[in-house]
């Protein structure tokens, strides 16, 4: 049910072809569409702006109740609508390149009529440029396109009763019987003349890209008990990795709220390089060797710009161009500022030192040895660390009234200095300065005992001197930080329980980060605890909130990522990769618990 | 004729190739040509690389005959002629050579149609080669540049 137009988040399903992607309401309206990639400007933004957005849709013009499902192992959705007068079926997907010449980039919607004689309503009202610029419409061949400086749609239509094409919008109706098919494909071109592909051609297309996905999902090695849950984050991870770099994007939206009227509403259109260590241990993990490879290869392509300084996030393409501004979107349901690009690029994040080097030490023990040359880069960047870590930084949640000296970055710097130490020992790094690197992680293991323990909590602590704990504590056993079925461990497991649990949620934390308003609770957290406790030896706990989370999924499986602990809806980016990454992450664990 | 274009191919290439590696060391640009033309045949980093300054050296070499071609044709010779030669060059390497047709020739790296059905290890190089760096095509002009005044200098019509 839509609230001043906007659709509950949960109520999104994401489509998409490694280069792009869209999120179909279940009322069947696409509000969320940017060409010709992930992060460029929108054609459909309807999702952060109902007046000026622009979207697709397409429903039974009559009342109705939809459902809806992935078809099995797939990335192509299919939402039934139920009228008194009738069933109709809607499939979208974006389709995948094949042979032939095809469309840009292709979004084909099948209306397949199942019983009775469902009237359907449609229209298409792309705005270009985040919804700044209205589209010159005309008609090519008798189809109708929308243009705007280099950016053109066609949309290629099959038995869709009359069009008619208005001052900004092209749209129709007409009446589905049990047997019809109607087919819409929406073709887009970027600089570049469009290709208005046939019926036959279009419908092949998304007959291959389902063969496709189902044989992509076949080939991956989870068979444990969370197979259908680790299978759709998998598939939606891989409609996250933007395929001409192998850059893996954090979320395909920008600006879905925090709190829903506030504004801490962020652009996650870009890589993190955090976000990278989760995707290559999940990537390992699901057997998926190639993509691996070709996100490490991106890794040490990005970095090299900047390196031994790393930056916290890069641009899909590999640049560092990110600066953070407004658009002139209202926002969903009034949150504002709507932002493109991200500020986070200028903070010191020492966190991201451990990632990298853990993205290392995982590519290497997935049997692909690093090279001279990157050994070589890792080695500079280890002194590096040794120069910076103790420094105050902004932390893992990228706070902006800081810096302080957080747990959790210096226990990375200590993971980043450990992995190039055994890098080392094994040969795949210069081990000249290997003998200051162990001495400096000895000299971080000691800061994190001394200062940011808590005899009184009886756990690690947010910051050194603190007397307040953090979510991200619960990465200490991930990377193998003390013993992980250890007194120190367990303690922290309780005291992040006791302070930042409320239910199966967990909050990050509970203190000032220096941005304005409340924020729910972020679904990665919970996770990783799930996670912590597997590892903690904690199995059943474990497996009761993995239960529990598993069915906070929405309908088809995807996790936004925020939940809000009062009412239970979605908040913040969606789908988001790093709740998918931890879900992969707290499965697996569980399974190797349990076996072990 | 026959052993100055030889010659200066190869010191050309080789003054070019140093500069490039230089600004690669300086931060400006991740453009490492001998990389990309070595990993159309290997995806082993260090023998791409090693395969690569080979290609490099051959094209370089090659390039330095189609300007000793060209001062013949238009009957002298000189390093600002070179140096035009150079930047015709660098714009055709950023637009076209290095942006659209190594893409389509290199069986690792991506283009803007590769899609989820396929894994590209290397990202594209995009327009001017601004994916590798902003500073990228200035870093490619000045070592165009660079290569085409030796040439200019050495080949004499």
């Amino acid at each position: 049910m839509r609230k001043d137009g906007y659709a509950p988040i949960e109520d999104y399903a994401l489509i998409g072809d490694g280069r792009t992607a869209a999120l179909v309401a279940r009322d069947g309206s696409i509000d969320w569409l940017c060409l010709p990639n992930l992060d460029s400007p929108s054609v459909f933004a309807a999702l952060l702006d109902q007046q000026r957005g622009g979207c697709f849709e397409l429903q039974p013009s009559i009342p109705f109740k939809s459902s809806r499902r992935y078809l099995p192992d797939t990335n192509v959705l299919e939402t039934t609508f139920e009228t008194d007068r009738g069933v109709v079926r809607l499939t979208d997907a974006m389709t995948l390149p094949d042979e032939h010449l095809a469309p840009a980039r292709e979004i084909v919607r099948l209306v397949e009529g199942v019983s009775g004689q469902v009237p359907i309503r449609w229209r298409c009202a792309p705005r270009f440029d985040y919804g700044a610029v209205a589209p010159r419409m005309g008609s090519r061949a008798g189809v109708p396109v929308a243009t705007s400086s280099r950016e053109a749609i066609a949309l290629c239509h099959w038995n869709v009763g009359a069009v008619s094409l208005e001052a900004a919008a092209i749209s129709g109706a007409f009446e589905s019987r049990a047997g019809d098919r109607s087919t819409f494909a929406l073709a887009s071109a970027s600089s570049e003349p469009l290709v208005m592909p046939s019926r036959a051609a279009a419908e092949g297309r998304l007959a291959k890209t389902a063969a496709f996905w189902r044989q992509w999902t076949g080939a991956r090695e989870y068979r444990g008990d969370w197979m259908a849950a680790v299978h759709r984050s998998a598939l939606a991870l891989k409609l996250l990795i933007f395929a001409p770099s192998g850059a893996s994007a954090a979320a395909p939206t920008t600006s879905l709220p925090e709190e829903i009227g506030g504004e801490r509403n962020w652009d996650y259109r870009c890589c993190w390089i955090r976000d990278s260590n989760f995707v290559i241990y999940a990537l390992l993990e699901l057997g998926c060797y190639d993509e691996a490879k070709a996100l490490f290869w991106w890794f040490m392509q990005a970095t090299a710009l900047t390196e031994p300084e790393l930056h916290v996030l890069y641009r899909l393409d590999g640049g560092i161009g990110l600066a953070e501004h407004d658009i002139a979107l209202s926002g969903y349901r009034d949150s504002r500022p709507v932002r493109v690009g991200n500020g986070a690029l200028e903070q010191m994040q020492l966190d991201v030192y451990g990632d990298l080097f853990e993205t290392a030490w995982l590519y290497s023990e997935g049997h692909h040895s690093l090279d001279r040359d990157t050994g070589i880069v890792l080695g500079r960047i280890a002194d590096y660390v040794c120069d910076i870590w103790r420094q105050p930084d902004s932390g893992i949640w990228e706070v902006r009234n800081g810096p302080f000296h957080f747990t959790h970055s210096k226990v990375m710097c200590w993971a980043a200095l450990d992995r190039a130490v055994r890098l080392a020992e094994r040969g795949e790094m210069p081990d000249r300065h290997a003998a200051r690197w162990r001495s400096e992680a000895a000299a971080i293991e000691r800061f994190v005992e001394e200062r940011c323990w808590s005899d009184e909590l009886g756990s690690y602590t947010r910051t050194a001197g603190d007397e307040r704990v953090d979510a991200s504590l619960l990465m200490l056993p991930l990377v193998g930080y003390g013993d992980v079925r250890g007194a120190k461990i367990n303690g922290t497991i309780d005291a992040v329980s006791r302070k930042l649990r409320r239910g199966d949620l967990v909050y990050r934390y509970l203190a000032d980060d220096g941005v304005g308003g409340r924020e729910g609770c972020f679904l990665n957290c919970s996770f990783w605890l799930v996670g912590a406790l597997a590892r903690a030896g904690r199995v059943g706990e474990a497996t009761t909130l993995m239960h529990s989370l598993v069915g906070r999924a929405n309908d088809v499986g995807l996790y936004a990522e925020e939940v809000d602990p009062v009412d239970g809806t979605f908040l913040g980016n969606f789908p988001q990769a790093l709740v998918h990454l931890a879900l992969i992450d707290a499965a697996v664990a569980i399974d190797k618990a349990s076996r072990s | 004729m026959m052993y100055s274009w030889l010659g200066a191919g190869f010191l050309a290439t080789l003054v070019m190739t140093s500069m490039a590696r230089g600004a690669g060391e300086l931060g400006l640009t991740r453009m490492d040509l001998p990389f990309l033309l070595g990993t159309t045949v290997t995806e082993n980093r260090r023998k791409a690389k090693a395969i690569g300054y080979v290609f490099h050296f051959l094209l370089g070499v090659a390039f330095a005959a189609l300007y000793a071609a060209f001062f013949v044709l238009i009957g002298r010779s000189g390093w600002w002629i070179g140096a035009l030669l150079g930047i015709v060059h660098a714009l055709f390497t950023g637009t076209v050579l290095i942006n659209v047709l190594l893409p389509i020739v290199h069986p690792r790296i991506g283009t803007p149609e590769t899609a989820a059905n396929e894994t590209a290890l290397l990202e594209p190089p995009g327009f001017l080669m601004l994916n590798y760096g902003r500073n990228t095509f200035f870093v490619a002009l000045a070592t165009h540049v660079a290569y085409g005044t030796i040439i200019g200098l050495v080949v004499r019509v």
